[in-house]
């Protein structure tokens, strides 16, 4: 009990201090930030590198690809797909590894400018 | 070409005056007065040189967004208060752009030039303009953030931040992405490429009329066997007037009547309603221009995709069937059907599909639906009572035009006001809004209504039918009544 009251109690803090630390809101129609949305959206799954390939947390067993180094048309094709695309069979939402439903929610409100800004900052992970 | 084509018409015009026994002097004269009576929406010709009462009413003021409805807002409250402090936050320079010129610069009529507004031109003395753009807000502590950081507190708030044009909503033109009507849309050009455009931004405009301009010289190759098809969008979304893509689709065929070439082109305007208008009165009128200009139409066709390299839109088209028998309810079923259909065009008008910017609808000040919640009679903010909203922004039905807000601005700071002196809020909107329906080059169907859903036309003239003295009006005196009357004195 008192752990998850302590772990709440983390969350609540880091939160505030990510919402003080930066400004800047994806979405906004402001210059694309590339950095700070993959801080935001991206690194708790894909690790600050780039090169985490599952999350500790899961129950499942699931394993993603490193995407540090990507391409970066290639990286906004797939992220697009992730935000607005549908299977052309039959019309699903795109889920390629079992998490297309936390990409979809993690690009859902990036414009297209950002998408291109994050894959430029991916393709830039060492 | 335009001159010359003005000039006909005046010549025609002054013919069929001096048959009544009247020059164009005076007939500009009463034009002059039915434009001087719109801006006082329908009141009387004295109103206009209403009495300005000063209040030592105080409070800090904020507003978001420098539109029109933010701008002119200000300048009247200037107006009003003796001791104004104002500030306005609005990071886009050419935010006060004339956006019902659009129309006209989308069919040629006028050179964009005519509706740049340039924002710091219109900055009332004494207001302080933060060149930022808001992106939290806090209702409950009165105050909003901006993108770089600065924290504005205030005493009441006036939401006039304008709304998103969402093209990235449309598939195969996603990279379009999300836009204002005015500002840099380079990348939204790109995108829409040379086959589809769209007048609701102001550089969208003027690339629609050269658009227009390479695809009537294509269509003198075409023949009525082999025709051109024209197609004319409306979505699912409220819009900023919503009769903007039936105006640019009757410049369109005018100027295709203009070079004689408009049996080569098939017109197709696909709308996403079941009706041409609100209002039945209009509806048929419009109805009845349509079928005698040979326009084709489609209700309930709302556009999903566009496939430039193959120059097909697709539509969700939707009906209704008949179902099986109920024996409990004693009627038949109605099952809703809808499938995409695939039409094939060679000049597509997108109508964007619309909505409230971001970082309002996910905050405290916004609503699920998107837009800012106010009492839609007083512009009051439901749950925060020191919150106002004006313009495209606000919730309030048909209040998407210019038009709107000449009534709205007033309504509000009448408000305001009552409420910084701690009395009942007065005024109330009736959601008076107007259409100045463009039917073709020098003719004007001026659409007035509000929410009792009836005609409201301020002169004892039939407003269903098409004049050409509207057109004067549309082309000489709004202009000049935004500009002067709205955003530089604040009386209009």
């Amino acid at each position: 009990m008192k752990r998850i009251i302590l772990l709440a109690l983390f969350a609540s803090v880091s939160l505030l201090a990510a919402d003080s630390a930066s400004v800047y809101r994806s979405g906004l129609l402001l210059p694309p930030k590339g950095d700070v949305i993959y801080d935001r959206q991206c690194a708790l799954c894909h690790g600050d590198n780039g090169k985490q390939t599952t999350f500790k947390g899961s129950a499942m067993d699931i394993k993603y690809a490193p995407i540090a180094g990507w391409d970066v048309a290639k990286m906004s094709r797939e992220l697009l797909r992730y935000k607005s695309g549908r299977e052309e069979k039959d019309y699903s939402p795109v889920n390629k590894t079992g998490y297309g439903a936390i990409m979809r929610a993690a690009t859902k409100d990036l414009s297209v400018a950002e998408l291109d800004a994050v894959a430029a900052y991916v393709n830039g992970l060492k | 070409m335009d001159n010359q084509y003005i000039k006909n018409m005046l010549s025609q015009m002054d013919k069929e005056l001096a048959s009544k026994g009247m020059s164009r002097r005076d007939a500009m004269k009463l034009a002059g007065i039915s434009s001087a009576s719109l801006l006082m929406g329908g009141t009387n010709a004295q109103a206009a040189e209403e009495e300005i009462v000063k209040t030592d009413a105080k409070g800090r003021i904020l507003i978001i967004g420098g539109g029109l409805a933010g701008m002119s807002t200000a300048r009247r409250l200037t107006l009003k208060l003796s001791n104004p402090d104002i500030t306005i936050i609005e990071p886009n320079e050419d935010s006060s752009n004339y956006q019902p010129g659009q129309t006209l610069v989308g069919g040629g009529i006028w050179p964009i030039e005519e509706i740049i507004f340039k924002r710091d031109d219109y900055v009332p003395d004494g207001v302080k303009l933060i060149k930022e753009k808001a992106i939290a807000f806090t209702p409950q502590k009165n105050y909003v953030t901006t993108d770089k950081g600065t924290k504005v507190e205030y005493d009441y708030m006036i939401v006039a931040a304008g709304l998103h044009l969402d093209f990235e909503r449309l598939k195969g033109i996603e990279a379009a992405g999300r836009c204002y009507s005015s500002g840099d849309n380079s990348n939204l050009l790109k995108v829409l490429g040379d086959d589809v455009c769209s007048i609701f931004t102001a550089e969208g405009a003027e690339r629609t009329w050269e658009i227009m301009q390479a695809k009537i010289e294509e269509a003198k190759k075409a023949s009525p066997e082999k025709p051109l098809r024209f197609i004319f969008t409306h979505p699912n979304t409220p819009i900023k007037c919503g009769g903007a893509p039936k105006k640019i689709m009757n410049l369109a065929n005018a100027r295709l009547k203009e070079a004689g070439v408009r049996d080569n082109v098939e017109m197709l305007f696909c709308t996403n309603g079941g009706a041409m208008f609100g209002i039945p009165e209009y509806h048929d009128a419009v109805l009845g221009q349509f079928k005698r200009e040979g326009f084709k139409w489609h209700y309930r066709h709302n556009l999903l995709e566009v496939h430039k390299d193959r120059k097909i839109a697709v539509f969700d088209s939707k009906w209704q069937e008949k179902g099986p028998w109920d024996p409990i309810m004693h009627e038949y079923e109605v099952i809703p059907k809808h499938e995409k259909v695939e039409i094939a065009y060679d000049f597509l008008h997108i109508a964007p599909p619309q909505m409230a910017p971001r970082e309002l609808r996910e905050s405290d000040v916004g609503s699920a639906a998107g837009w800012i919640p106010v009492n839609k009679q007083t512009l009051q903010h439901f749950q925060y009572k020191n919150i106002y909203a004006v313009g495209d922004v606000a919730q309030v039905p048909m209040g998407k035009t210019g038009g709107s807000v000449r009534k709205q601005y007033k309504v509000l700071v009448d408000n305001i006001i009552a409420q910084m002196e701690g009395k009942k809020l007065p005024a109330k909107y009736a959601g008076y809004t107007v259409c100045p329906l463009i039917t073709t080059i020098g003719t004007v169907m001026l659409a007035e209504f509000n929410w009792t859903v009836k005609p409201t036309p301020l002169l004892p003239l039939d407003p269903t039918v098409e004049r050409w003295m509207w057109w004067l009006v549309k082309i000489y005196a709004l202009k000049p009544m935004t500009q002067i009357g709205m955003l530089t004195t604040g009386r209009a």
